[in-house]
């Protein structure tokens, strides 16, 4: 309503009220800009969501009778833990692995000239930009039987019989550290790249070795693009559904897997809802506490 | 001590700079395999590829061959292209709105908006699929765009927002000051200074779109799956060297987007701050 | 502040102008019909398709969706199916029929019908293939098994790849291999015991629409399939034979069925009619589909393990009507079993 009345007054922000009068009513009428992406996801995100959670509150998969069944289904079933905790370990593990392969990469961004950082940039932001499904693909022809990894390692003798890597957890997360590195790398190059170059010279001059620089200087300070580069990979890869189903096979099971096969194969909307809102949950849940410590080591640091 | 020294920094270099030209070779090397498996002659994914030829990609572009490959690439287009264009408009409008406001209301509707992306997408998925389906609504293209544009709109959203708070509000006060009326500032100072951002984040947006497989998982069905659903299906089954062709039609695309990003709006400075 | 009001209009269209988009609605010419991922995929694909186009001038959409989804999908869809014509194993058929999934069939508006043995169609729907379900292995790698317990031996076990109860194939598969430890149509818990104590061994476990494509890879050498998509491979230049268990092969008839509330009951016939037809059939049959024919006019691929349709009494068939009850069960004790 207030749009049209604002409309239709002469007084409007170039007009005669006085400035604080005049920056209030603007401030109104800007919050209004926000009105309809907020319908917009009222309707499209915030309704279904809510269905979502309603869903999860009936018995039986023709949604006719309330109750708590699906839920006590779910978590009377120690092999669904099992998934749980299989699922967040994964994401872990693709954490831990961009940490120790994308860090130092960071650090080698630092020390390049302007334009061998855009190329690098670019080269970390290329993968990004390509399909997921692209990228599993990928990883299907390297990892695969006769793929590049067995051909190589085959052909210098180091192993008679080809390995499987495919349907292996080591192969799922090498894969994932690929597909999600760049999710690692931009958070982790916005922060440093902030960083005073003088810091290091200081801790240098100081006698301090680089190693020592690293862990003492670099590594607290970089802390915030590290936490938010931890959240956005171990967000990504614990619903990474194509690449945990496509290199994973049905050998390794993981909620996204789970959820796809309640919901589109046995159509037990119930329970897939169930499963769905634990994934949220527990995978809320980790990234809340990561970005608790986060906080907590830096206000440790400046404080 | 001088030599202890020297050879921890020794050590450094090499550690360091070692592991990230592993990272380097961990981030191009699968593509570039998956690049060259899309030449073999073969019919398998044997590596290396035996022979060179262009067969696959005739497979590819062949009209009657592979014509569910070409309708689905035609709707990832389209859903992409219309997601994006939606988002754009409410994404900036609401970015406009809630930039500069430091309301506690403000700063919960911005996390609001920016929610789809920690919600796991297949959380999202399944709920759209469950209301729309309650709602009595078939899958459709219209679904899709409807899923696409809450999953895509926070990289626009981002940008936007991002880049309205490096305006100077100086450079406002004194368009407004010297009697430009509020939309005349808007539509001269405001929106060409953030253009780039949309245009980045608008950028990113339709990639998400292209490349979403949660959300599109749930909405398609046979007559408008995307390109990324009829991919996993290809892996799935047959896994033919078509897919690696899809794929080298893909980077090849994604390369030839970026450096015009790159040229136009300076993407990855926009990505890296 | 018109600005504002504006805006708004110019949001409200561009999202209402998405509404107004040309929905992907029934076009005139064209059906919807279900496929199975893979063989039946790629032969409907390039055989059928076209031969519709030419014949009734309508176009082929092809879902490609294993049996057991179909159903899922339907069921889920509540009247509005998002397909017209299904093509079910007899497990799945039952489930739809229970489900009223299925428009009222009458036959007499095939035209073919004439070709089709008494007993091919009902008032639900029209047998279109049968299938055989056996052992596949690659003669290169392993040598030939001889039946369902060998997959669990030397060397073929480190070679093996698994799929669950999802489809027919493997449902029926798993059921036999049962029988020789102890277990029955109603009991696989026999299998899963005697295949988790080989799990570390057994080289793929897959989603059924994986299976080939894991073969092709050489990702496994020996899996339980159906000659159709032993012949597939063979056309793709994999070295795969099938091999009849001695136990016997299972064999059943596909189904196709119009789903309820189609929008498109009179193309749905022409489809099914022409899936009938001697010359669709007779393509079929051809390398490298290798379909069992129910047309009267088109003789069994010389490949084929037997030699007439007559010879199914001596397969090994399932009472699925037995089996269904408990197939959510086994589907997720597989997984559970399974999984690592």
């Amino acid at each position: 309503m207030s749009i049209t009345t604002a409309a239709h007054d002469p007084s409007g922000p170039s007009g005669h009220l006085p400035s604080f009068a005049r920056e209030a009513r603007l401030r109104l009428a800007e919050w209004q800009l926000a009105l309809p992406l907020s319908l917009a996801f009222a309707a499209l995100f915030l309704a279904p969501l809510l269905l979502l959670v309603a869903t999860s509150f009936f018995n039986d998969d023709k949604i006719t009778q309330p109750g708590f069944a699906s839920w006590a289904k779910f978590f009377g079933d120690p092999f669904n833990y099992k998934v749980i905790f299989d699922t967040l370990l994964l994401g872990l593990k693709t954490v831990c692995a961009t940490v120790v392969v994308g860090y130092p990469l960071a650090l080698v961004y630092m020390d390049l000239s302007p334009r061998l950082q855009k190329v690098l940039l670019f080269i970390i932001v290329m993968p990004m930009l390509l399909s997921v499904v692209v990228r599993t693909f990928a990883w299907i022809v390297v990892l695969g039987r006769e793929g590049v990894v067995n051909q190589t390692l085959l052909w210098l003798g180091l192993i008679s019989e080809p390995l499987r890597l495919l349907q292996t957890e080591l192969g799922l997360v090498i894969s994932l550290t690929q597909i999600e590195m760049p999710l690692m790398l931009l958070p982790l190059i916005s922060v440093m790249s902030r960083l005073d170059p003088n810091l290091r010279d200081a801790s240098a001059a100081l006698g301090a070795s680089r190693w020592r620089t690293l862990f003492t200087v670099i590594v607290p300070l970089s802390m915030p693009g590290l936490v938010a580069g931890c959240l956005l990979v171990f967000a990504s890869s614990t619903t990474a559904f194509i690449s945990q189903t496509v290199i994973g096979g049905v050998r390794l099971i993981y909620l996204p897997l789970l959820i796809w096969q309640q919901s589109l194969v046995v159509y037990n909307w119930p329970l897939a809802a169930v499963a769905s809102l634990s994934l949220v949950v527990s995978v809320l849940t980790v990234i809340a506490a990561l970005s608790y410590l986060g906080r907590r080591s830096s206000r440790h640091l400046h404080g | 001590m001088g030599r202890r020294q020297s050879f921890l920094d020794l050590s450094y270099s090499l550690v360091i700079g070692g592991i990230a030209i592993l990272a380097v070779l961990i981030i191009v090397s699968p593509v570039v395999i998956a690049l060259m498996i899309s030449f073999t002659e073969g019919r398998s994914l044997k590596f290396p590829p035996t022979g060179f030829s262009f067969g696959w990609y005739e497979q590819l572009f062949d009209p009657t061959k592979s014509r569910q490959i070409h309708r689905a690439a035609g709707n990832s287009l389209e859903v992409a292209a219309l997601s994006t264009l939606i988002g754009v408009v409410l994404a900036t409008l609401a970015a406009l709105g809630l930039a500069r406001n430091r309301a506690r209301a403000a700063r919960v509707a911005d996390n609001f908006f920016m929610s789809p992306l920690v919600l796991p997408g297949i959380t999202f998925g399944l709920a759209a699929l469950v209301y729309f389906s309650t709602l009595g609504f078939r899958p459709s293209l219209n679904l899709m765009i409807a899923g696409h544009l809450i999953v895509t709109m926070p990289f626009i959203l981002r940008t936007t927002t991002a880049s309205l708070s490096q305006l100077d509000p100086a450079l406002l006060d004194s368009s407004q000051s010297l009697g430009a009326s509020w939309f005349y500032t808007l539509r001269r100072v405001t929106l060409p200074l953030i253009f780039p951002g949309i245009a980045a984040g608008a950028f990113l947006a339709f990639m998400a779109s292209i490349d979403n497989v949660p959300v599109s998982l749930f909405l398609s069905n046979a007559r408008t799956d995307t390109l990324p659903i009829r991919m996993w299906g290809m892996m799935e089954s047959t896994l033919d060297v078509r897919v690696a062709a899809v794929s080298g039609v893909l980077i090849a695309a994604a390369f030839v987007l970026m450096l015009i990003m790159e040229w136009t709006v300076g993407l990855t400075r926009r990505m890296r701050d | 502040m018109t600005v504002n009001r504006r805006t708004l209009l110019a949001g409200a269209t561009a999202l209402g102008g998405a509404s107004f988009l040309p929905t992907i609605a029934h076009a005139k010419g064209q059906v919807v019909a279900t496929t199975y991922p893979g063989t039946w995929e790629d032969a409907y694909r390039t055989v059928v398709a076209p031969m519709l186009k030419k014949k009734d001038n309508i176009d082929l959409e092809l879902a490609p969706l294993f049996a057991m989804d179909q159903i899922g999908k339907a069921k889920a869809a509540r009247g509005a199916p998002p397909f017209d014509v299904f093509v079910l194993d007899p497990g799945p058929r039952i489930v739809g029929l229970e489900g009223g999934l299925f428009e009222k069939f009458d036959a007499k508006k095939l035209g073919n019908l004439a070709k089709l043995p008494a007993g091919f169609t009902d008032d639900v729907g029209v047998h279109v293939s049968a299938q055989v379900v056996g052992i596949a292995y690659n003669p290169k790698k392993v040598p030939a098994p001889k039946g369902w317990a060998d997959l669990l031996k030397d060397p073929w076990v480190s070679r093996l790849g698994i799929t669950g109860f999802q489809t027919t194939f493997g449902t029926s598969s798993l059921i036999e291999l049962s029988k020789l430890f102890g277990g029955s149509l109603t009991n696989v818990d026999p299998a899963l015991v005697e295949l988790k104590k080989v799990l570390p061994k057994i080289a793929a476990v897959g989603l059924p629409a994986a299976m080939p494509g894991l073969f092709q890879q050489g990702q496994c050498d020996v899996m339980y399939t159906n000659t159709q998509t032993v012949a597939t491979l063979k056309g793709k230049g994999v070295d795969v034979e099938f091999v009849k268990p001695e136990s016997g092969a299972i064999t059943f008839f596909t189904t196709m069925h119009i789903a309820k509330g189609t929008g498109d009951l009179e193309n749905a016939y022409k489809y099914l009619d022409l899936v009938i037809s001697k010359d669709a059939q007779e393509a079929l049959t051809k390398a490298p589909y290798n379909f069992l024919p129910v047309n009267k006019d088109v003789p069994l691929a010389p490949e084929m393990p037997m030699k007439s349709l007559d010879e199914m009494a001596g397969y090994v068939q399932h009472d699925w009507a037995k089996i269904n009850p408990l197939r959510a069960a086994w589907i997720e004790k597989f997984n559970k079993e399974m999984a690592k």
